[in-house]
């Protein structure tokens, strides 16, 4: 009997110590939030928008695909640069093979960044919050998913069209769009953003996309489809608009604290400082590597070339605005070596090998829209406009170069190449005017008509062998 | 399966030579020989008599001593008084007195020995009776005690498969990790040394690879309390009883889902019953590391340098010539005038080696109190290391504090508690490879001098005259001293390990115990790197201080219900429990920069530059049970079953049932076998479980929401996206292993053979399957996936010799054939890639093959070129790349298997002499079969930026006359793409055979400290990685940089670092220590 009332006492204490709560089990993650109860508020997709603009440090990233065509043009090139960098080299000289580690960073980055601007256009469709609330959104996510399939049928032709978040089983249905197909629909997604976006002056924060900057890029979307009148409609609407100008310098443009001036259409916002910042990363890998004085690291990337250096005429301020000829080292000499200026910080706060700085980067600015629109329209007024800021002769006037120049296309190109230099436009550009071949290969790169596209990267095909790889490759 | 060394009686060698055929093997090893201690002396005088409370009058006062065979006194014999509860147990010398009833039997029984039972007969009020006991020849390891889960078996009934290993085992080791011990003593476990820093953990796999991305390390139970991812440095060697590792499915499944990787227990020391015992030891150590790189000397440098620029300025075309001056060429080719006009002003320059490592002593020592009553024990201990490490400037220096003591407080109630302290405080750098010090030391060009004229480390010192050679940018100075002297760092570690537990004896046979366990990890890292480094590194880079910490605490509550029962000849254990574990994680670290000068190194003197805190938690709740049942002690069954709940898993899938059964037949104790004079044991073992692997991140199943901020004007604009997709069925790795064994011992068990075979295939493996690109992700976690290990593993110690001189040996050899059966969706490949290195993981192949081109030496020239099959612009001197699919072209498609990390077989042999106090044994463990990734064939063995190289690759192809070894290509400062592609160039055979312990120790004879207050003193001589057989180029096959798996917090789309087992990428070499040491008993 004693023994009985032992057992039961013990089973007792057994039974209360396994009647443990449920939600000791159930622990929710400390340190990250939790996806499942997001994306209901005005607020959570203010946070979620931040985020899909937040793409833009990847895309245009100085290690990214736009900014690598600087050295697949005449503009850029890489010098010894510290490490293996066999697959930088690869994308100088035009020959990248599919298996090229940088190729297929730049394919999963833009997938990266359009399944941010997806999700929010899935979650604010879903969230049944007041439609001009939404229309603004959606404009914004569209000008972004726009401007990137259109960086992206540049660089790979046609890419897999996603529009929406996919699961990994849809995805594998999902293949090569035709080049045409992915126009549209970067058209489609500009269009919205157009009608959506308001003016810069009223967009919610600086930086943010509006209509302008969407009329813009659809303006070059135009004129890379050949449809000039269609280009020009939209960016005389910019030039109409009255929100942006010529600033009267161009040194003036850039700076560590030249920020969202008029003459700005698309800046994406860095914040220096501090290493948790957003922190413009462009000064510290423009500068050459190892150079020890100017930046504690370099990262060697888009060294300038001799090419771009003498493209500019006799007495244009733009190419000391731009180039850097060398620097002074510590013990007092110059090394000579060319490269980009414009987006100089000296005095950044240092956070180990990089420098925190502080300047923006724009995407496209008020000279490349009148650039445009010289290009759209065959009228050198706008094109004149960008001369006259800095003092050069008008084209069509007797003291223009016009023995290098002769006619409108070749001196937008020319005046594209020294105005917007390093601002990662020129191999677009002289793929939107069909000049690329010509010009790439007389200043002596190995390219062909095939590799003016890079290859699908070799692991797409791999786990999926319906994804057809480009010819050439 | 066996362990543990044998004493043991005569028998004529020729007996095994019959038997031994595998002898000749022995042979082949042994070189020396020695002799084996005697066992430990022991006190003349005092006596603790243990007599429990006894009835009254008419008694018999019964005294006496309790001796072995050869009248050595036996301490902690059971004498009980039978059909009653009374006892004793005999003192340290062997007596024992108690009261009992005339007419009453006496029982002594003691572990190991064959009982006895005593009438007492006669009538006086005092009886002597001195018993001598002898070994229980036929049985006596079968009567080994070997720790299970949640408790303990003698080996007789052991029907799973369990490798058990006593401290006499690895008392003199000098290790700080205990496992460092037992590599290669214990078949079907590979314990890998990877790195040799002081403290390093090293890698130990179970039976195979079973987990691609989920965690592979044992689950660690210490004193029961079961640790994932545990550091044993914090169980103080010397306090260790006993390690028992759980190998097979059966053994495991106690452990529910933490037992696939199998289980090491460990069971920390308690005093015996008897007179109090003080132990104290000191050892002293030297560690070297004898095996060096050999790199290029300052004058091969140059020349290598010298044609790298050359070669490739006369391949940029354009009518360049290697006579070419520096004016006529671009910077980067340009070559310092010192080079070409006076390269013998740099002699054979510095050997960075030498600079880096160092002749590091070590001390280690230990005091220990030991002893009790019968209803008392208790050990007390404290042992102090203090070890300078070979890379200058580290140290590892470790105090540990144990109290075990455990009391009866009645006949029912029983309470015990483990508590053991460990302090660390040290340096540990190297152990990261690539741009860690060791890995960057031996990069640095041998141009350059140990100090500069103006006693700074480096050439970019404007004050100096090596500041001539800034403008090569591809010069490359790490000094080792830049990273060890000019940055101060240390980390603090300390671990509380406590367990408290009750026991209450309900009735006879049926015990319930409840225990509260807990462990708690606390870290502090703190460094200050000088401004500038002394000029020694790449780069000048500005002060930086960081500050980390981690903190950690693991609560365990468990609670168990016992019932032991022997009715006639059925015998029945029965264990139920409740347990529930709960683990909170916290990590914080802060960045300090613009330090005004190295006045103060606090982050006060500077500015917080980055700070950052997180903190994980999982818990989990388990109900067990198992049964054990005997028939007549021979034939044996075992059922258990545990159910699992954890924070890890899924929604859909938060329990797990993990069974197990098995059984075991010793066929030596039927009659038929009784006959035989020459089986001695013969037990068959056969069994099947399942157990689990829940080594998965902590939030796996739950999508996450990430940190992506934007800016909003001047200020930062919060932005968060998903990291990761959702998975309310993930789950844990179910592996189901079958295991089927044999014991064998021959002759009186001069001759114990084990052989086991297990089968275990591990399903729903936890993978970060690739998904395509276009989704926004590359992988999702999904339990999906099949891996087999397959393996045998055999096991031999025979006693060759005994008498006075003896000689044992133990031979243990293992072979585990890996296997994937299925993988992801379609069964794609998983295809890992970090820093050029390719692993592919592919059904029908073993985890992790090394995946690239294959090179077929160097084109000696253009018709060589010519006639094969390469890539287009390929020149002489440039690697032969082999066509694998003879397709007729070079391309992506001829990558292929090159290798695999994991050996064919593995094996270790230890011999042991014994004479009279003298004992001397020595141990080779060797893998065969296994390759390695040389990753420091990146920097060392291709053109990279101007870093020094191996001295075998100044042997390469200079002309067309003069082609070099045929293996190393032409340098270049710009190598091909494909020269630099991941290739059988990097790939090198990891077979090694390692003299890995040698140790002779003397025992003192008694007479020599009669007149000393000691009771024993034995010295000696161990020395651990004697020496290494190997062919690699780097310091050791053995050598992994890549950590295995542990799970972080939160699910990571990277690359898991597991998959990168057996790549060196600039690993810390393994030292070689050789220790005297002393060891005093009073």
């Amino acid at each position: 009997m004693k023994n009985i009332k032992r057992i039961l006492a013990i089973t007792f204490i057994c039974v209360m110590a396994c009647s443990c709560k449920k939600s000791f089990l159930e622990l929710s993650p400390v340190s990250n939030a939790n996806a499942n109860n997001f994306y209901k508020t005005k607020a959570d997709f203010e946070v979620a928008i931040n985020s899909a603009y937040a793409t833009l440090y990847v895309i245009y990233a100085p290690e990214e695909a736009v900014s690598y065509t600087e050295i697949m043009s005449d503009e850029g090139t890489l010098y010894a640069v510290a490490g293996a960098q066999a697959d930088k080299w690869a994308i100088r000289d035009y020959t990248a093979t599919a298996s090229n580690t940088l190729v297929y960073q730049y394919w999963q980055d833009y997938y990266k960044a359009l399944f941010n601007i997806n999700n929010v256009l899935d979650k604010i469709q879903a969230a049944g919050l007041d439609a001009d609330y939404t229309n603004h959104v959606k404009g914004e996510m569209m000008f972004l998913r726009g401007l990137y399939y259109y960086n992206m049928v540049q660089l790979f032709g046609g890419v897999p069209l996603v529009t929406k978040v996919i699961s990994a089983d849809e995805s594998y249905g999902v293949l090569r769009s035709p080049v045409a197909d992915v126009y549209n629909q970067v058209v489609t997604d500009l269009k919205f953003a157009v009608d959506n976006l308001p003016l810069a002056n009223a967009v919610p924060a600086p930086g943010r996309a509006s209509k302008g900057a969407a009329e813009t890029v659809l303006g070059k979307v135009y004129l890379s489809l050949g449809n000039k009148t269609a280009a020009t409609q939209v960016l005389q609407d910019v030039y109409n608009s009255g929100q942006y100008n010529l600033l009267p310098q161009y040194p003036a443009l850039f700076g560590a604290n030249v920020k969202n001036t008029k003459e700005s259409v698309f800046e994406i916002q860095y914040l220096g400082g501090s290493a948790s910042n957003p922190y413009s990363p462009y000064w510290t890998a423009f500068a050459p590597v190892t150079n020890g004085v100017i930046t504690k690291y370099g990262g060697g990337i888009n060294q300038v070339t001799d090419d771009l250096y003498n493209e500019y005429e006799a007495g244009d301020p733009r190419r000391d605005a731009s180039i850097e000829t060398g620097y002074t080292d510590a013990k007092g000499n110059f090394v000579k070596i060319k490269f980009p200026k414009k987006w100089e910080d000296r005095t950044a706060p240092v956070s180990g090998t990089q420098e925190l700085s502080n300047n923006n980067f724009m995407v496209l600015r008020y000279a490349d829209v009148l650039l445009l629109l010289s290009e759209a329209t065959g009228d050198a007024t706008y094109l004149n406009q960008v001369r006259a800021r800095v003092g050069l002769p008008a084209f069509g006037s007797a003291e223009y170069p016009s023995a290098q120049y002769p006619t409108l296309p070749l001196a937008v190109e020319h005046e594209r190449k020294v105005e917007l230099a390093l601002e990662f436009h020129r191999f677009f550009d002289l793929k939107r005017t069909g000049r690329a071949l010509t010009v790439l290969t007389a200043k002596g790169k190995a390219v062909t008509e095939q590799r003016l596209i890079l290859p699908i990267p070799q692991y797409v095909i791999t786990q999926n062998n319906k994804i057809t790889q480009n010819p050439g490759y | 399966m066996k362990i543990k060394q044998i004493h043991s009686c005569g028998h004529p060698i020729a007996y095994y030579k019959a038997y031994l055929p595998i002898f000749k093997y022995v042979f082949i090893f042994t070189f020396l020989f020695c002799l084996r201690a005697s066992a430990y002396a022991y006190p003349k005088n005092s006596s603790i008599t243990i007599n429990p409370n006894h009835p009254e009058i008419k008694d018999i006062r019964v005294k006496g001593k309790v001796v072995d065979e050869k009248g050595l006194p036996l301490v902690g014999v059971t004498v009980k008084q039978e059909g009653t509860k009374f006892g004793a147990i005999t003192n340290v010398n062997g007596e024992y007195e108690l009261t009992v009833q005339s007419g009453a039997q006496l029982t002594f029984s003691y572990i190991g020995f064959n009982s006895q039972t005593v009438s007492v007969k006669g009538t006086a009020d005092m009886e002597t009776l001195n018993i001598t006991l002898k070994v229980n020849t036929s049985g006596k390891q079968l009567n080994e005690i070997i720790v299970v889960g949640y408790g303990t078996q003698s080996k007789r009934a052991v029907t799973g498969s369990i490798a058990s290993i006593k401290y006499d085992n690895f008392k003199d080791r000098t290790n700080s990790n205990v496992t460092q011990s037992l590599a290669g003593e214990l078949p079907g476990v590979s314990i890998t040394q990877a790195q040799g820093a002081p403290g390093s953990t090293p890698i130990i796999k179970i039976r195979g690879t079973s987990s691609i991305t989920a965690g592979t390390n044992p689950l660690y139970v210490v004193d029961g309390l079961p640790l994932e991812n545990f550091n044993l440095n914090y169980i103080n060697p010397q306090d260790i009883e006993s390690i028992d590792v759980l190998k097979d499915a059966s053994s495991t499944a106690i452990y529910g889902s933490r037992g696939a990787n199998g289980v090491v227990i460990v069971t920390t020391k308690l005093g015996k019953p008897g007179q109090t015992s003080v132990n104290a030891s000191y050892e002293y150590g030297i560690q070297d590391v004898t095996r060096r790189i050999d790199l290029m000397n300052a004058q091969q440098f140059i020349q290598y340098y010298v044609d790298a620029h050359n070669n490739a300025w006369v391949a940029l075309g354009g009518g360049h010539s290697a006579s070419d001056p520096n004016s006529a060429r671009t910077s980067a080719y340009k070559i310092p005038e010192d080079f070409t006009t006076n390269p013998g002003q740099f002699g054979n320059g510095t050997n960075w080696q030498d600079v880096m490592f160092r002749s590091a002593p070590l001390q280690n020592a230990q005091v220990s109190v030991s002893g009790g009553t019968d209803k008392t024990q208790f050990l007390f201990s404290v042992g102090y290391l203090n070890q300078d490490a070979v890379l200058d400037a580290n140290y590892y220096k470790r105090l540990s504090l144990r109290t075990n003591i455990k009391h009866r407080i009645s006949d029912h109630f029983t309470v015990g508690t483990n508590l053991s302290f460990t302090g660390i405080f040290d340096r540990t750098d190297g152990v990261a490879g690539k741009s860690d010090v060791v890995s960057l030391g031996l990069q640095s060009d041998p141009i350059f001098p140990v100090y500069t004229e103006t006693g700074s480390l480096g050439f970019r010192d404007p004050n100096s005259t090596w500041y001539r050679f800034i403008p090569y940018s591809d010069l490359i100075e790490w000094h080792p001293y830049s990273l060890t002297r000019e940055i101060e760092a240390q980390n603090k570690s300390f671990n509380t390990l406590a367990t408290g537990f009750l026991e209450y004896k309900i009735i006879d046979g049926l015990k319930f115990r409840t225990s509260v366990n807990a462990n708690l990890y606390n870290n502090s890292y703190n460094s200050y790197s000088n401004a500038g480094q002394g000029y020694g590194y790449s780069a000048v880079l500005p002060a930086q201080g960081v500050t980390r910490s981690n903190y950690s605490l693991n609560w365990l509550t468990e609670n168990t219900l016992t019932y032991d029962k022997q009715l006639g000849d059925h015998g029945l254990n029965a264990l139920i429990g409740y347990t529930a574990q709960h683990e909170r994680d916290e990590y914080s670290q802060l960045v300090s920069s613009n330090f005004p000068n190295d006045l103060v190194h606090t982050l006060n003197a500077g500015t917080a530059s980055s700070g950052t805190s997180t903190a994980s938690e999982w818990a989990m709740v388990s109900y067990l049970a198992r049964v054990n049942y005997n028939y007549k002690n021979r034939y044996f069954l075992t059922g258990t079953v545990r159910r699992d709940g954890s924070s890890r898993f899924g929604t859909n899938s938060k329990w797990g049932y993990f069974p197990s059964v098995s059984a075991g037949w010793l066929i030596s104790d039927e009659d038929f076998m009784k006959k035989t004079e020459l089986i001695s044991n013969l037990k068959l073992r056969a069994s099947y479980g399942v157990a689990g692997n829940n080594q998965i991140p902590n939030y796996g199943p739950t999508s996450l929401l990430s940190t992506s901020n934007y800016v909003s004007g001047t200020a930062l604009a919060s932005g968060l996206t998903v990291s990761n997709i959702s998975n309310p069925n993930l789950k844990w790795e179910k592996t189901n292993q079958f295991n089927l064994g044999i014991d064998i011992g021959i002759i009186k068990n001069r001759v114990n053979f084990t052989a086991e075979f297990y089968n275990s295939i591990t399903n729903n493996l936890l993978l970060n399957v690739p998904v395509p690109d276009i989704t926004g992700f590359s992988t999702q976690l999904t339990n999906i996936g099949k891996v087999r290990n397959r393996g045998l593993e055999f096991s031999l110690n025979t006693k060759n010799t005994t008498g006075a001189f003896k000689w044992s040996t133990d031979f243990n050899l293992s072979f585990n054939r890996n296997k994937v059966l299925q993988l992801g969706p379609g069964n794609a490949p998983l295809l890992f890639t970090d820093y050029v290195v390719q692993v592919k993981t592919q059904v029908g192949q073993p985890v992790s093959n090394f995946y690239g081109y294959i090179f077929d030496g160097v084109y000696k020239n253009q018709a060589a070129i010519d006639a094969s099959p390469h890539v287009a612009g390929t020149t002489p001197g440039e690697p032969i790349v082999r066509d694998v699919n003879k397709d007729g072209k070079i391309d992506a498609n001829d990558q292929t298997t090159i290798g695999n990390a994991q050996a064919n077989f593995a094996s270790g042999i230890t011999n042991t002499f014994s004479y009279k106090g003298f004992e001397f044994s020595f141990m080779f463990q060797g893998s065969f079969g296994g390759q390695i990734t040389n990753q420091l064939t990146r920097y060392l063995g291709i053109w990279n930026g101007g870093r020094n190289a191996y001295a075998g690759v100044a042997n390469y192809w200079k002309s067309e006359s003069d082609p070099g070894d045929g293996i190393h290509f032409k340098p270049s400062i710009n190598p091909t793409a494909m020269e630099q592609s991941f290739s059988s160039y990097w790939v090198e055979s990891a077979t090694w055979v390692r003299l890995k312990n040698i140790r002779l120790s003397y025992t003192l004879p008694k007479s020599w400290l009669r007149n000393m207050p000691v009771k024993g003193a034995r010295i000696y001589v161990n020395a651990e990685n004697v020496h290494l057989f190997s062919k690699y180029k780097n310091f050791d096959p053995e050598n992994t940089t890549y950590p295995s798996t542990v799970p972080s917090s939160t699910p990571s789309t990277g690359v898991p670092s597991g998959a990168f087992y057996g790549v060196d990428y600039g690993s810390y070499p393994v030292p070689r220590v050789i220790t005297f040491g002393a060891k005093v008993d009073f």
